[in-house]
């Protein structure tokens, strides 16, 4: 049988009418609420409580286990037992592994904290552990929640036109919230951006301007009382040179198209799954070069090699950044541990404006290890140029904190 | 049903008045760089829970105020409900740095590892930042919210 136009129309009428429910459209609280979290006027406000509550739970959780358990279980057990059951105190083996220590009147004196010893089994383990992963399961915890409840795609709109500015859009948020946690699964995820520039752009300013949990984790615990000025220094930062770079780096950064989902009510199987793969994907990734770096950076400090670079390099970082000559150590092996490097400068004499000079300095001196060979993955030609611009950063963006300082008397 | 939108409004024009209030007072007090306590009020002073937090409750009680005329309307008041979710939000993360704070004893060496039970129940004990005493106030929002529910 063959319909003609007319009968089709009449069918689909037909068909439309027992299938089809007609009501009027009524505005629920979720909806208005909704459109309310995309406005500027009143999405700023709400993006700024988010952020605080994120900031906020993050250093109470981290705090309660780090400070609260792991610190006293590190210092008061772990450490005084390594030392003494573990072989050839004051040898290389036990310098690399346990206690690099120091050498008081002659004699070799144990430290008295994980923090200072500097062994892999002691400050390796400590960092990881003590303080890396419990920082890391909150952020992802959060970052799983907002992802779920459907704010993640609100806040890339809300920050669409901002990031526009530096050649990126709104969802170029995902790769940097995610390097906040790990650089590693953040440089993996600026493949949600169209273009070749963008990605150039966004992997860049990660690999310079975002600190990663282990960092953050470290700073929260040994310099609490700075943190916001430091991460004030690389937002800044990440904007400025995000801003050039959108300007000299050639191509496109084409407008986005997202489909905004309502609020859901969060499904704690999914979000149970999305933080234990994080987590685990840290555990292959990050935790083996935490150790392996505390390791090598043990080597290097035992054949002199650090010293050799930190004394050579020490005028740039004295006369140029304006830090003391003992930082010099820190900063090169900050190559290959940023959150060490860290600890390891909280322990040297120095004014507030120097410690987050030369804290920013670690930042963006260098990605680490495994950012940097996941950089490497991503291509060598985006890599040897993200190096170029570092080393371009580090020197200017280094010597613009160091004039601030003196500017403001404070250097 | 004008008549109770009406006190309802009234209501929360009050509680905006006193939740901005608290707002700029926890900015002053941190400009100040001094902490502020009087009776069961404790205003922090610092950069973050003071400076940051206080911006929060001062956008919780413009949120407040801007959404009173008109209560009815869904726009106006959702961004009462917005107000009232701004102070869960700042009130429960200092709840919840409370009970992180009352459970392990701080100790560094010897001692033990949990908190006592005294010093446990004496953590929650006040002087109360502004937004933990302005929480159960803003809790009356969930009322309306319910209220237009069974209406619909």
């Amino acid at each position: 049988m063959k319909l003609t136009i007319d009968q089709r129309w009449d069918l689909i009428d037909k068909i439309a009418k027992q299938t089809i429910t007609f009501g009027e459209y009524r505005h629920t609280l979720k909806d208005a609420i909704g459109e309310f979290t995309v406005k500027p006027l009143t999405g700023i406000p709400i993006a700024i409580a988010v952020m605080y509550a994120f900031w906020s739970i993050f250093g109470s959780f981290a705090g309660f286990f780090t400070d609260g358990f792991f610190v006293r279980l590190f210092d008061a057990y772990w450490l005084p037992w390594l030392q003494e059951v573990f072989p050839g105190q004051g040898g290389w083996l036990y310098t690399i592994m346990v206690d690099a220590g120091g050498i008081e009147g002659g004699e070799f004196v144990l430290s008295d904290n994980c923090l200072e010893s500097f062994g892999v089994l002691t400050s390796g383990l400590f960092v990881a552990i003590g303080v890396v992963l419990p920082a890391i399961v909150i952020f992802y915890l959060m970052l799983a929640l907002l992802e779920d409840i459907g704010y993640m795609p609100r806040l890339a709109v809300l920050i669409d036109t901002m990031l526009h500015k530096i050649g990126l859009h709104g969802y170029a948020i995902v790769p940097t919230i995610l390097s906040l946690g790990c650089n590693v699964p953040g440089v993996t995820a600026t493949r949600i951006l169209e273009t070749k520039k963008q990605r150039f752009i966004m992997m860049t300013l990660l690999a310079i301007f975002i600190p990663c949990g282990a960092q953050i984790g470290i700073m929260q615990d040994v310099i609490p009382g700075l943190m916001g000025w430091i991460l004030l220094y690389l937002i800044i930062g990440y904007f400025i040179f995000g801003y050039i770079l959108n300007k000299i780096v050639p191509g496109k950064a084409p407008e986005f198209l997202i489909d905004v989902p309502p609020y859901r009510r969060p499904m704690l199987s999914n979000i149970a799954k999305k933080v234990w793969g994080r987590i685990a994907g840290f555990f292959k990734v990050a935790i083996p070069f935490v150790l392996l770096g505390a390791a090598i950076v043990g080597v290097l400090y035992q054949i002199g090699v650090i010293r050799f670079l930190g004394d050579a390099l020490a005028p740039v970082f004295v006369g140029w950044f304006g830090v003391p000559k003992e930082t010099a150590g820190p900063l090169i092996a900050a190559f290959l541990r940023k959150d060490l490097a860290v600890a390891q400068l909280s322990v040297i004499e120095m004014t507030e404006y120097q410690m987050i000079t030369a804290v920013v300095l670690v930042s963006i001196y260098f990605p680490c290890v495994a950012t940097f060979a996941m950089m490497l993955k991503e291509g060598w030609k985006e890599l040897l140029g993200a190096m170029a611009v570092l080393a371009v950063v580090v020197f200017a963006y280094g010597g613009l904190i160091h004039l601030i300082g003196i500017l403001l008397g404070v250097a | 049903m004008a008549g109770k939108s009406s006190v309802a409004a009234i209501y929360f024009a009050i509680l905006g008045i006193v939740t901005t209030a608290f707002g700029i007072a926890d900015i002053l007090v941190t400009a100040g760089a001094s902490e502020f306590a009087y009776g069961i009020l404790e205003i922090p002073g610092d950069l973050f829970r003071g400076g940051w937090g206080g911006v929060i409750v001062l956008f919780a009680g413009l949120f407040y105020l801007s959404g009173i005329r008109n209560f009815n309307e869904i726009h106006q008041f959702s961004k009462i409900v917005m107000g009232s979710i701004l102070i869960w939000i700042m009130a429960g993360c200092d709840i919840f740095a409370m009970i992180t704070e009352s459970i392990p004893s701080w100790e560094e060496e010897t001692g033990p590892w949990f908190n006592t039970l005294s010093d446990f129940i004496a953590a929650y004990a006040p002087p109360y930042a502004p937004a933990v005493l302005l929480l159960p106030f803003s809790l009356v929002v969930v009322y309306y919210i319910r209220k237009r529910k069974q209406e619909i």
